[in-house]
């Protein structure tokens, strides 16, 4: 049987009364099935149509009900920009319930604020595609932030019951949001409001979903920030606790652990490539050049995938790792003069030409004295002899045994 | 993205209607990364160790490297013994340094 408007705002108050969130979820979601109940009901219905109902269940729910059959009703219609605004009306009146309740009211707001930034994002492509000029995303993240500080401010409720469970999820969506309109400075006010907020239950202790998006993002802001050691952290700790189903998510991860990690000395395993086919495509040239030292492949594979990096804000990672790659190489030479402590500077210059890097020695000489400040070969240069000396233990340290791998880049 | 919020999740219930409307969502952009995705929802809020990666370290640091007991990921791929047409044209052009100066540069 369809469900008629007095039946919804009877349910709405069966929730409320019993404190259910989850169903609560269920009734604002617009793709429930009794969204089309009411869409049919009203057929037109504008909120003055509505406005008979004001009252008709304790404030504000009597308008969330209103405000529910619109978004359903503009929706139907395929009126993204209208139903983004019903929507954030709902979400707005939403958060005066919200701040006067506990926690168990988190599994509605997570699901209105997802409908709010799905909204957002078709409303922004709509107009795109008519021509026409839309800011529902940043919208949707002002909206997005009060919630932030509706969950963070909670002062009153039993520890286990706050609203502060919510934050790390809302500070997702958050995220989501500047990145995708590219705003991503603004990022900085929220990570901050957070890091002063010292009552706050540990990252850990929250679901692994708030945790891996959360370090995502995270890892991410650093990661562009060139904050290399804190990326790595992040990206390292969301993949391990990201749910291996979720492929398509841990693959967003590794796009950005893996170059960071190639620059800290571990290299994937064909194990681990073997599970992203993407990325093996893209990355198994790399790999390949360092483990052998074959500088010249690595250069050919940075030009052929230059767009590729570009787009993916690789190209400067990868870019920086081609000293590894150097290092093999001359870590080769070392091999070929069974591993002497005396190398002439032409030795190394020859190792270049001979792999089609056309160099000057002094300019060989320039990136031998390069990789000995870096730490990735231990000796010294006469430059008087043109000779290297090299430590006669331990000449290519292991690139994993850095202390700070990512603080001379 | 799908139409309207129907691409919305639930985080904690009906998780079969979500793998039913993933596969509308990801046709765009099928096999291509792209710099404009987005960390998709999951579609349940938690799990535990067993259905991440950490359930093959037996306890050990994530991301230690295979040294460390991490299988994902490897530090020590030095070989001293390849064998490749690079590795003749060093030897050759070693030899003929070594000619050269005559065996007062070099150790060997």
């Amino acid at each position: 049987m369809p469900m008629d408007f007095p039946t919804f705002t009877t349910q709405l108050n069966d929730a409320l009364l019993a404190e259910n969130g989850p169903n609560l979820a269920y009734l604002l979601r617009p793709t429930s099935p009794h969204g089309k109940d009411l869409v049919k009901e009203f057929r037109n219905p504008t909120r003055i149509s509505l406005s008979r109902y004001e009252g008709s269940m304790q404030s504000p729910w009597d308008e969330i009900a209103i405000q529910y059959v619109l978004t359903c009703t503009h929706i139907a219609k395929r009126r993204p920009g209208e139903a983004f605004k019903e929507q954030s009306q709902l979400v707005s009146l939403f958060y005066r319930f919200f701040t006067e309740n506990r926690g168990w009211t988190l599994p509605a707001l997570f699901s209105i604020l997802r409908d709010l930034r799905d909204l957002a994002f078709d409303a922004d492509t709509h107009a795109k595609y008519n021509g026409q000029k839309s800011e529902s995303m940043e919208e949707a993240a002002r909206i997005l932030v009060k919630a932030f500080g509706n969950c963070m401010t909670d002062r009153t409720s039993p520890p286990d019951q706050s609203r502060k469970w919510g934050v790390y999820y809302v500070v997702g969506l958050v995220l989501k949001s500047y990145f995708r309109v590219k705003r991503i400075s603004l990022s900085k006010n929220v990570l901050r409001a957070l890091d002063a907020n010292t009552d706050m239950p540990p990252l850990s202790t929250y679901p692994r979903s708030h945790q891996v998006t959360y370090r995502y993002y995270l890892g991410m802001l650093s990661f562009l920030n060139e904050e290399y050691s804190k990326a790595e952290q992040e990206l390292t700790l969301a993949f391990y606790h990201c749910h291996i189903d979720s492929h398509s998510n841990q693959e967003r991860i590794l796009i950005y652990l893996l170059p960071l990690r190639i620059l800290k000395g571990h290299l994937p395993s064909p194990e681990l490539m073997n599970r992203f086919p993407l990325l093996q495509n893209l990355f198994t040239p790399f790999i390949s050049a360092i483990r052998v030292g074959d500088v010249a492949a690595y250069d050919r594979a940075l030009e052929l995938s230059e767009r590729r990096l570009v787009e993916l804000n690789l190209y400067l990672t990868l870019e920086k790792a081609r000293e590894l790659c150097l290092r093999g190489l001359f870590r080769r030479v070392w091999v070929a003069t069974d591993k002497g402590t005396r190398i002439p500077i032409s030795m190394f210059h020859s190792s270049l030409i001979i792999s089609g890097i056309d160099v000057s020695q002094e300019e060989a000489e320039c990136l031998v004295a390069n990789m000995i400040y870096k730490g990735l070969m231990r000796g010294y240069i006469s430059h008087e002899k043109q000779m290297v000396v090299l430590a006669s233990n331990n000449a290519f340290p292991r690139l994993s045994d850095r202390q700070a791998p990512f603080a001379l880049m | 993205m799908s139409t309207s919020a129907s691409s919305s999740k639930p985080t904690e219930e009906n998780p079969k209607v979500i793998e039913q409307q993933k596969p509308t969502e990801d046709s765009q952009h099928l096999g291509v990364l792209e710099e404009d995705d987005e960390f998709e929802e999951f579609p349940v809020a938690d799990w535990d160790d067993s259905q991440t990666d950490l359930a093959h370290l037996a306890g050990t640091a994530p991301g230690a490297a295979k040294s460390g007991g991490d299988k994902l990921w490897e530090d020590n791929w030095d070989d001293d013994d390849i064998e490749d047409e690079f590795s003749v044209q060093l030897r050759n052009e070693l030899a003929k340094t070594n000619k050269g100066s005559s065996g007062t540069a070099m150790e060997h």
